[in-house]
């Protein structure tokens, strides 16, 4: 989503941003085999810079101070020659990581929080309420969201489903485990254990399933085609005491002990067919709601910790607490300073870095945290106070 | 993990590093395979070779280490002198199967015979680098780490190796001893295939060139494609036949791919079949009945439909280009080629 930001709104987004990599530099964490690592910059304009390699964390700070991207990104891949094109680098492994984002979820408050901003005459709105813009009647509209205190909640019960399976299932011990809020909607799970890391996109692809829970037989659970009876049960070996075996047992109540009970469900469910249909609903309903995507790329970038989400100005942050961690607050790390906005939302409600907000005027002197998470929401504009009027002036969007 | 193998244990694993070093303990010479005293274990090799190319079976027959060692150092001699790709390839699945099934023996060995499976982990361990236990909890199941599993399992298209379809706990995949042997065979295989392609031997004995020249002779001409222009085959397609060219081993999903889609397409049993003389394990016989079946004139009577690209992108068999935007099926990547190039003669 590209947000139409004037001049003012782009000036003042790099004063803030320079301003946190010069004096939270420290806060940018420095990839193991930094050399290795494909880094990519976007600049406010949008544009990608890609296959850039740093060879110290002081040279990547004193380029993001010196070039002040919007986003930093760096590969989860490592290689021989970071800088080449794909085929050329030399690939030697790549992290494995998860990524589980707001909109993947189904939450039901989304639209409440969700806004339309108009592209033509920059008025904002609650999205849903009206399909064009109630004020020039544009449908040139982008979508922004704020996520709440429940989106929150809803990722925070994802990620804990995720550390359960890899590490009841996968055998991945919890401190290799790195849980990072991504500073807009969602959450990435690193895994730091290295004999993850030479799996192919392929092998990757599987464990995401796994994960997500697609692909189920039911089989699997020893319920099998018989082409006398429709079906016929023969409980696996290993039983049904781990894993996805476990799972759906546990939900559909049943045990190696009861094969009866499991014959009376399959026929009071009309048979097999609809049988298969039922596990592949458990396992889809208890897996996790991850982008599979992003697990199975090997060749991606991902924000880079402790570096600012240019959608919002909050910092991709380590949670090393999930239950307590707030990311309003944690991930808030722009200073304080006042500016003043222009909100294109008429009577606006949020939490920032521990301070609750409540906006009713369309001009408004907010701190900069603040300042800069509404621009990036594309919900304000920076203005300026003419001098010589007093005056605040307005400027127009840029196309 | 230190076992002493006994001489029973190098013929039917003769690829171990201990087979070379009981060779080199013989001070055995290649020109001592001209020897008439050898001439019985040259005819086993060139034997074995020959099967393989007429029926793509294994040879499961076990004689005494001596004799098992020098027969599969024969034959690698022989393939070598061949000098065919495919033939090779088609050997080394045909050792591997061979392997697989003592293996399997191995693993289900119990009571006194149980550290019969010891040998079996270190054939895992030194040559494939993968650890497996026997499971503590569950008889006759084995671990193996799910990293482990998760590199091999990709090759199998069967939904029934997909991870959630196995038992998984703290890391672990429990496999029955079959699946456990299975899981490595492509792999055991390939390093095979390794193996002879490193091989340099100083010469080749005349008895061993002899035997070669005999078996070139009732190798398959190379596999012949359809009288279809190649453009006119889906990529997807096209891959299958690339890799059937080569000689490798496609898997049965493939297989029902190419041969659904040769139906549907209007070719007869006999074209499609031949098709697939170039498989490591092919076996006329068997191509024949499961064409045959697909084709709707054995089993069931039903005859099979080209499975949809979704469940060809979901077996990794989809290599899509721009040509295939907005198809469901590949059978319909030959009609809009047609209307292409009717729309363009016109």
């Amino acid at each position: 989503m590209i947000l139409t930001k004037t001049g003012e709104d782009l000036h003042l987004l790099k004063i803030a941003f320079r301003e946190f990599y010069f004096n939270q530099g420290n806060m940018v964490e420095e990839p193991s085999k930094i050399q290795n690592r494909e880094f990519g910059l976007m600049g406010f304009d949008g544009v990608m810079k890609r296959h850039l390699m740093f060879s110290s964390l002081g040279g990547l700070v004193a380029s993001l101070i010196f070039e002040t991207p919007s986003d930093v990104f760096a590969s989860n891949a490592q290689y021989d020659f970071p800088t080449l094109p794909i085929s050329e680098k030399g690939w030697r492994g790549a992290e494995l990581i998860f990524d589980i984002d707001l909109k993947d979820l189904d939450m039901k408050c989304i639209r409440s929080h969700s806004y339309a901003s108009c592209l033509s005459c920059s008025s904002s709105y609650v999205s849903g309420s009206q399909e064009s813009c109630p004020k020039c009647g544009s449908n040139n509209i982008a979508e922004s969201m704020l996520p709440c205190d429940r989106c929150v909640s809803g990722l925070k019960n994802e990620v804990l489903k995720l550390h359960r399976f890899l590490t009841s299932d996968i055998g991945i011990r919890p401190e290799m485990i790195g849980t990072y809020f991504s500073g807009n909607n969602g959450f990435h799970v690193h895994v730091l254990d290295e004999s993850f890391n030479d799996l192919d996109s392929r092998a990757r692809a599987d464990l995401a399933a796994y994960i997500l829970g697609v692909g189920i037989l039911a089989d699997a659970i020893g319920v099998t085609k018989d082409t006398r009876n429709d079906f016929r049960i023969r409980f696996p070996i290993g039983g049904l005491d781990h894993g996805w075996r476990k799972r759906i047992s546990d939900r559909l109540g049943i045990s190696v002990s009861s094969q009866k009970r499991l014959s009376n469900l399959i026929k009071d469910l009309g048979g097999l067919e609809q049988f298969r249909r039922r596990v592949a609903e458990i396992t889809r309903d208890m897996g996790v709601r991850i982008d599979s995507q992003v697990t199975t790329d090997v060749h991606r970038v991902f924000r880079l910790p402790g570096t600012l989400n240019g959608k919002s100005g909050l910092t991709k942050i380590l949670c090393t607490d999930l239950n307590s961690f707030d990311p309003f607050d944690e991930s808030c790390q722009l200073s304080n300073r006042e500016v003043t906005v222009r909100v294109t939302i008429p009577k606006l409600k949020l939490r920032l870095k521990g301070e609750r907000f409540n906006l009713n005027e369309e001009f408004v002197r907010v701190p900069m945290f603040l300042g800069v998470y509404l621009i990036s929401k594309g919900l304000a504009h920076a203005v300026r106070l003419d001098p010589g009027t007093g005056r605040f002036i307005v400027p127009a969007s840029t196309p | 993990m230190n076992i002493r193998l006994g001489n029973a244990d190098l013929a039917r694993y003769p690829f171990l590093n201990e087979a070379a070093e009981y060779m080199s303990q013989t001070y055995f010479n290649l020109d001592d395979l001209n020897l008439p005293e050898l001439r019985h274990i040259v005819e086993r090799a060139s034997n074995r070779i020959r099967n393989e190319i007429i029926h793509g079976k294994p040879d499961y027959s076990l004689e005494r280490h001596e004799v098992e060692i020098l027969t599969f150092l024969v034959g690698i001699l022989i393939i070598k002198a061949i000098n065919s790709d495919n033939l090779t390839k088609k050997h080394c699945l045909c050792e591997a199967l061979r392997a697989e099934k003592f293996l399997v023996h191995d693993l289900k060995m119990q009571g006194e015979l149980a550290n019969k499976k010891l040998l079996v982990f270190k054939v895992f361990k030194e040559l494939l680098k993968m650890d497996i236990l026997p499971s503590l909890k569950y008889q006759l199941m084995f671990e193996v780490k799910v990293t482990d599993y998760l590199k091999r399992s990709h090759l199998f298209h069967e939904q029934e190796w997909k991870l959630i379809n196995r038992l998984v706990h703290d890391g672990r995949v429990f496999l029955d001893p079959d699946e456990t042997v299975r899981l490595i065979r492509s792999e055991l295989a390939n390093l095979l295939f390794e193996r002879i392609g490193q091989m340099n031997p100083s010469h080749i004995p005349t008895t061993i060139r002899e035997q070669a020249n005999i078996l070139r002779s009732i190798l398959p001409v190379a596999p012949r494609r359809l009288d279809h222009a190649p453009s006119a085959y889906p990529p997807c397609i096209n891959h299958a036949l690339d890799q059937m060219a080569a000689g490798e081993n496609l898997p049965h999903s493939a297989r029902v791919m190419l041969a659904t889609y040769m139906l549907a397409i209007g070719k007869n049993i006999e074209e499609i079949v031949s098709l697939f003389e170039n498989a490591p394990d092919y076996n006329e016989r068997i191509s024949r009945y499961q064409v045959e079946h697909l084709a709707g004139e054995r089993g069931s009577h039903v005859r099979y439909l080209v499975p949809s690209c979704a469940k060809l992108r979901n077996d990794g068999l989809c290599f899509a280009t721009s040509q295939c935007e907005g198809l469901i099926n590949p059978v319909q990547f030959g009609r809009a080629v047609k209307s292409y190039s009717k729309k363009v003669s016109v």
